[in-house]
């Protein structure tokens, strides 16, 4: 079929009314034939991508073997010391309480905390590091659970990025823009590699935050959310009170079966409609009525962790039965990656010492520590680390000199750092026992193997099986993706 | 349609004489080439190739061109290529084209695009591009940068279709593709669909019936003119103009302070209420301050422009914050008016459009005008509006004197308070440091930058007893407290004002704010692809009235087009928020065009543009859809039919209210707390906030009304904008969540037992009852098959619910509002579990 008729935009262009026809139109034209008329590509707009097969892209994913199933991320938000729990720097001690090397400051921006700071004394780590596990790792006595899986764990210790403000740089880590408005790692890949999870959403966000409240950073529903890609694709927050899913519950008085026969009932006359309209959105409607209902079920029978032994219970510690605890969040995450949920994001904030660095960061590492480490070990018994991707870390590390006045030890802290700092991976298709990169001996700059953040987020997606620079959705007239125009796959970390 | 033989030709030409230094076009490129359309057109055809697979490296971006070509200009299409003796372009000659041979070969280190770029072109792309050149290379410039011309109407031969004008162009284009329009929908649906599009409400059952046995000629425009004039009508647009204005109650951030926004949205229901033209919606809300003789209603208006976020966490850069807020600004305005795309040129030249950073920062000058300073803390930004008695605002500007006064002379007293070098804050001075248990924070600022609060915390540790620097905190902390115990009793809406000395405009270098080029001092002034602004005074005013002025191609088109998606699904530029070279081209480019103009003549008058649109044959089709029809034209580009659409979820909840009779349909006024779970606020600012629902009317009123939390909108709202940043384009999704929502939250169930207990007391007939109950939520009566299957629906219900009084009980006693307790108890929850199977038919929830 070759014959064409005038798009009125032609026409349009044309600046005239032609009513020619290039060619005699054939007699009850075919339908393909008409449908490449409208020229869907010239005529689409945001969201369908021709470079990427259009709509259909979901089923051209991914692009080769993924070796990573689903992904748990362990957000600690706040930023984690680095020098004082992962990156071991026995010079810190050494040049306790002497300024900084002004060559590593000048130029830098820091917040405005200790951007006008005149004096930047460096102080020693506050926790005491030893080696570990056959690998060596060094981990600090903060993290006593985490140490004792450092075999499992691959630690990239120099991660750099560039916003010294939480918000920008956690939507940065988590959307590879600062600004909020892109999807999220977890709509991207849900959006992606399409659904698995049979009776539950294919994303889900927790959030929790440390004991004492010391922190105050919220967590923007951004985080999680799709940007320009369809809403269905946002994270589902589980909420720490309450139902876990928003409007769970029937209303008092309406039991599941009478439930059901609503449904039933609906569904008929729905079915009426169609069989009337045609709109196969209507089809699609019944559809999720029917999955609401199964999540009625699912997400309760998720929550109950009647069915966990008590072993398991223990393993997690004290929290897990706390909703909205990292402990509890931590467990779920795993019940959640057994029912196929494709993205766990799990939200800690807590991490902002600022003043209290003395002891808040210790009870900070009591509250998450065990947790961590007890994912890791539940999901190895079960053969589930194999391809489940585990990502624990924040959005910057924080600076190896002071916050404050060296003397007022009790309002010790440490400012945002985003030069370098550390973050762990573990399981599906990441090298076991492995320390990657090096910042200097003042753990201020990396110094080896830098990554930079769409790095690791190029890597994430290579480990889903996804080619991050030919995974692109097209939005206001250009093609984004999550790692923006930048982005290297660290390949030495792969197994 | 090509010639076999000439095609042959072709090939055998290319490959026998060009086989050496030319292209030849490969196999598949050439059967490609023989299904194009004879002609090619270089806007349609060519521009969208060349724009979305070259500009990213041959495109208006100075930074990152490559070789030095521009493809989005027509010198660099067919100029000489620097330092070499080719052409990207010869017209007629495509084997000594550049372009051509460039897409044409396979050798990785000559193809464009280049292997490293990810995009590549199409067998078809290459044709057309070789097609072009062969018949001429005609360029010509982007269609929406031209001024629209209303042509005549076209011929159709169906003459007796059209009702309006809107209807030559769409039968026009069905006509050419052999397609037919779709019958007009039933009366019932008519109604219903009308009463929703233009008031957000459904429509009684009296209207209803009065519509549908009006069988006199204008019944139909006599209805539209009824909801046109209603309140409704009014509130129903400005939900839509609050979506697109980023419209919140709260700051977002951290803190996320409540703020007085909402006498703006009852300025913006208001101008709707009285039809205010759009020329002067326009004017006003970018700039009722400056004009002259301004009201306080002009200056409310400007609020337009503050209702952006603000942040102000601790550690954020006063200065930062302000220039953010400021690309908000000049971004929505590209976006609402002009339909550009300029967010990425705050730090590079376009991508695409003719647009160079250097033009983002001549506008983003119009909007740095304004005293607004980034630091603070609160809802409440200066600069303000006070609305309120006299006695009020002149207390409240002397107080502010006052407080300006008192805060210089806390500066200079802390240079010898808080000896430091020259240019540091007091915080670096070893008094400060020497104060144990001071949070630094505070004397980091400069004073006129410092809170109530933080005045309070300095007391505590310099007493008014020990010097006079003590004494004048002392007394400005006083005097703020009391100009914060008047300011929390006013209402004070954050507007626009122009500063007296403009503050200078550089291009901040990858947009950041501190890093200004100082070198340049910019003007302000529009893109060099529209016409020029020409003003006496360039300032924000004449940006206003140049944005409406009538040779400025954009503004009507890309407005008319917006409000088009509310009633079709989709603008006929799908891409509403883009009319640059990458956006959609229009489905129907005259009819664009001819809206455009018409609106412009008629005085910008946006009933009339309503009106138009929904007096059309076009409009009133039946959005019924054969398979055929959905897999040819599956999103209604050709709109052979009406547009089926979810009604919005703010629109569902309105619905609830007005269909249970529990609506509250009061005009304006502060925002209200209706039904939400518990936890919510609390879960999102570690407890900090707590919501306190309200009670009585307020429950009942329109969600126009309910209070906007930034950082968590409405739980009870689903795919709505979330009011971070200005939305134009409209959200549908189907999400099990959604159906969560409309099932089981309060709000919905509330309004089903409401409906339940309509049903009840209507008649004592269950039948009819049931058929009440199915008019009232569909505006239609159901026919035998419906009836029967919701008769058998409540024998159950009522034998479940006889057998389990408690479980009747719990479920009739749903919601705040007063329960009729002289009904049966299980009649009563049978019924309401019926109105909650009404509420979510699909029928229901669809504007059909």
């Amino acid at each position: 079929m070759n014959k064409r008729e005038l798009h009125p935009f032609e026409e349009y262009q044309a600046g005239m009314t032609r009513r020619s026809f290039f060619g005699k139109m054939a007699q009850g034209i075919g339908i393909t034939a008409l449908g490449s008329m409208l020229n869907p590509y010239l005529l689409s707009g945001a969201g369908v991508d021709i470079q990427n097969g259009g709509p259909n892209m979901g089923f051209r994913l991914p692009h080769f073997t993924p070796r990573a199933k689903r992904v748990i991320y362990l957000f600690q938000n706040g930023a984690p010391s680095h020098v004082d729990l992962f990156d071991y720097k026995p010079m810190l001690r050494k040049w306790h309480g002497r300024q900084i090397p002004d060559e590593l400051t000048a130029g830098k921006r820091f917040s405005t905390m200790t951007g006008e700071q005149a004096e930047r004394p460096v102080i020693g780590e506050i926790s005491n590091f030893s080696q570990h596990g056959q690998s060596g790792a060094w981990v600090s006595d903060f993290m006593p659970e985490t140490a004792k899986v450092a075999d499992e764990l691959c630690f990239i210790k120099s991660m750099y990025t560039e916003s010294v403000n939480h918000a920008p740089a956690i939507t940065f880590f988590l959307t590879g823009s600062e600004q909020p408005g892109r999807p999220s790692m977890g709509s991207w890949l849900t959006y992606g590699l399409g659904s698995v999870a049979k009776d539950l959403p294919d994303f889900v966000a927790m959030t929790s935050r440390d004991k004492e409240a010391s922190c105050g950073q919220i967590f923007y529903d951004y985080y999680w959310g799709s940007g320009f890609l369809p809403t269905k694709f946002q994270g589902v927050k589980f909420r720490g009170g309450g139902d876990p899913v928003l409007y769970l519950k029937n209303p008092d008085g309406i039991s599941r079966k009478i439930r059901r026969q609503i449904l039933d009932d609906m569904r008929a006359l729905n079915e009426m409609n169609y069989n009337d309209f045609g709109d196969p959105e209507i089809k699609t409607r019944i559809a999720q009525y029917e999955m609401a209902y199964k999540m009625q079920i699912s997400v309760p029978e998720l929550t109950d962790f009647s069915d966990e032994p008590q072993y398991i219970l223990d393993m997690y510690g004290p929290d897990v039965n706390r909703k909205g605890s990292f402990a509890y969040n931590c467990l779920m995450a795993r019940r959640l990656a057994e029912r196929d949920v494709r993205f766990v994001q799990c939200m800690h904030a807590g991490w902002d010492q600022h003043t209290n660095l003395n002891h808040q960061l210790k009870i900070q590492c009591q509250d998450t520590d065990q947790p961590s480490a007890a994912l890791i070990k539940d999901l190895k018994q079960r053969g589930m680390l194999e391809d489940t991707l585990v990502i624990w870390g924040g959005e910057f590390g924080r600076t190896p000199f002071l916050q404050g006045n060296i003397k007022d030890y009790n309002n010790w802290g440490r400012d945002h750092h985003p030069y370098v700092f550390t973050l762990w991976m573990a399981g599906a298709g990441v090298k076991a026992g492995l320390t990657y990169g090096a910042s200097d001996e003042f753990g201020f700059n990396p110094v080896e193997n830098k990554v930079h953040v769409h790095d690791f987020q190029a890597t994430i997606m290579h480990l889903l099986g996804i080619d991050h620079e030919r995974f692109t959705f097209r939005h206001q007239g250009r093609r984004y993706r999550l790692t923006d125009v930048h982005g290297n796959v660290v390949n030495s970390v792969l197994s | 349609m090509v010639p076999k033989s000439r095609f042959f030709f072709l090939l055998m030409y290319g490959l026998i004489l060009l086989s050496a230094c030319g292209p030849e076009m490969p196999g598949e490129v050439a059967v490609a080439y023989e299904k194009l359309p004879a002609k090619i057109d270089f806007n349609f055809h060519v521009r969208p190739i060349l724009s979305d697979r070259c500009f990213q490296c041959h495109g208006p971006d100075d930074k990152a061109r490559k070789a030095d070509l521009r493809l989005d200009l027509e010198e660099g299409i067919f100029d000489q290529l620097q330092d070499k003796e080719l052409f990207p372009v010869i017209p007629g000659d495509p084997d000594k084209s550049e372009l051509i041979r460039r897409v044409l070969n396979e050798d990785l280190e000559i193809m464009m695009p280049t292997p490293e770029s990810n995009l590549s072109l199409s067998e078809t792309e290459k044709a057309i591009l070789v097609k072009w050149v062969e018949q001429g290379a005609e360029w010509k410039s982007h269609w929406a940068f031209d001024v629209p011309v209303k042509v005549e109407l076209p011929k159709v031969e169906e003459v007796t279709w059209p009702k309006n004008e809107i209807d030559y162009f769409v039968l026009k284009r069905l006509e050419s593709l052999k397609l037919q329009p779709s019958p007009e929908a039933k009366k019932e649906t008519l109604i219903r669909r009308l009463s929703f599009d233009l008031t957000g409400l459904p429509p009684t059952l009296e209207e209803v019936a009065y519509f549908v046995n009006n069988t006199s000629d204008n019944a139909y425009e006599e209805l539209v003119d009824r909801l046109l004039a209603t309140p409704a009508y009014a509130e129903r647009w400005a939900w839509e103009w609050l979506d697109v204005s980023r419209y919140s109650d709260t700051n977002g951030f951290q803190g996320d302070f409540t703020r007085d926004a909402w006498p703006w949205r009852d300025w913006v229901i208001n101008a709707f209420r009285e039809n205010m033209p759009y020329d002067q919606f326009t004017i006003k809300q970018l700039a009722g301050d400056l004009l002259p003789d301004a009201t306080t209603d002009d200056v409310l208006a400007t609020a337009f422009n503050r209702n952006h976020t603000y942040n102000t966490e601790g550690g954020t850069i006063p200065e930062e914050t302000r220039v953010s807020n400021v690309f908000d600004r000049t971004e929505t305005t590209g976006t609402v008016w002009l339909g550009l795309t300029l967010n990425c040129v705050r730090c590079h030249d376009h991508k695409f459009d003719d647009i160079a950073q250097k033009e983002y920062y001549q506008l983003f000058h119009y909007f740095n005008q304004t005293s607004e300073e980034g630091g603070g803390w609160g809802g409440k930004q200066k600069p303000l509006l006070t609305l309120g008695s006299q006695d009020t605002v002149d207390m409240i500007n002397r107080l502010e004197t006052y407080i300006i006064s008192l805060k210089d002379e806390v500066e200079k007293l802390e240079y010898d308070k808080f000896p430091r070098d020259l240019g540091l804050p007091a915080s670096e001075s070893k008094v400060a440091k020497n104060t144990k248990g001071l949070d630094p924070r505070i004397l980091l600022k400069e004073a006129k930058l410092r809170g109530t609060g933080e005045f309070g915390q300095l007391l505590k540790y310099f007493r008014p007893t020990e010097d006079v620097y003590g004494r004048t905190i002392k007394k400005l902390h006083n005097v703020m407290l009391e100009y914060d115990r008047i300011s929390a009793a006013s209402i004070q809406v954050m507007t626009m004002d122009e500063l007296e000395v403009p503050r200078p405009t550089h291009v901040l270098e990858r947009g950041t704010y501190n890093k200004p080029l100082l070198e340049e001092v910019i003007n302000p002034g529009v893109p060099k692809i529209l016409p020029p602004l020409e003003a006496e005074n360039n300032n924000r005013l004449a940006l206003a009235r140049w944005l409406v002025s009538e040779d400025q191609p954009l503004t009507s088109r890309v407005t008319v087009n917006r409000y088009w998606q509310s009633f079709f699904g989709n603008g006929l530029v799908k891409t509403v928020e883009d009319f640059g070279v990458q956006g959609s081209l229009p489905t129907h480019p005259q009819l664009l065009d001819w809206l455009a103009r018409d609106f412009q003549e008629n005085g910008w008058d946006l009933r009339h543009l309503f009106k138009k649109i929904v007096m059309s044959a076009t409009y009133r089709q039946s959005s019924k859809v054969s398979e055929e029809l959905l897999q040819i034209d599956p999103e209604n580009a050709l709109l052979a039919r009406a547009t089926r659409m979810r009604l919005p979820s703010w629109m569902l909840r309105d619905q609830a209210l007005a269909i249970s009779g529990l609506l509250v349909d009061s005009l304006g006024g502060e925002p209200v707390m209706p039904y939400q779970p518990d936890g919510v606020w609390s879960e999102a600012t570690f407890g900090k906030i707590k919501y306190k629902q309200d009670r009585g009317d307020a429950l009942y009123r329109k969600t126009l009304y309910t209070f906007w939390r930034r950082i968590v909108g409405p739980t009870f709202l689903f795919d709505n904008a979330s009011r971070q940043v200005c939305t134009v384009k409209s959200s549908n999704t189907n999400t099990p969540l959604h159906a969560l929502t409309t099932l089981n939250d309060v709000t919905y169930m509330e309004a089903a037992r409401v409906i339940g207990e309509r049903m009840l007391t209507h008649t004592s007939n269950d039948e009819e009852r049931i058929k009440y109950g199915f008019r009232l939520a569909t505006s239609r009566a159901p026919d035998s098959s419906e009836l029967e299957i919701l008769q058998n629906q409540l024998k159950q219900l009522r034998q479940l619910y006889r057998s389990s009084p408690e479980e009747a009980l719990k479920v009739t006693s749903i919601g705040d509002f007063r329960k009729n307790s002289t009904l049966e108890l299980a009649d009563h929850a049978s019924y309401s579990v019926l109105g909650s199977l009404l509420l979510n038919l699909d029928e229901t929830i669809t504007r059909q």
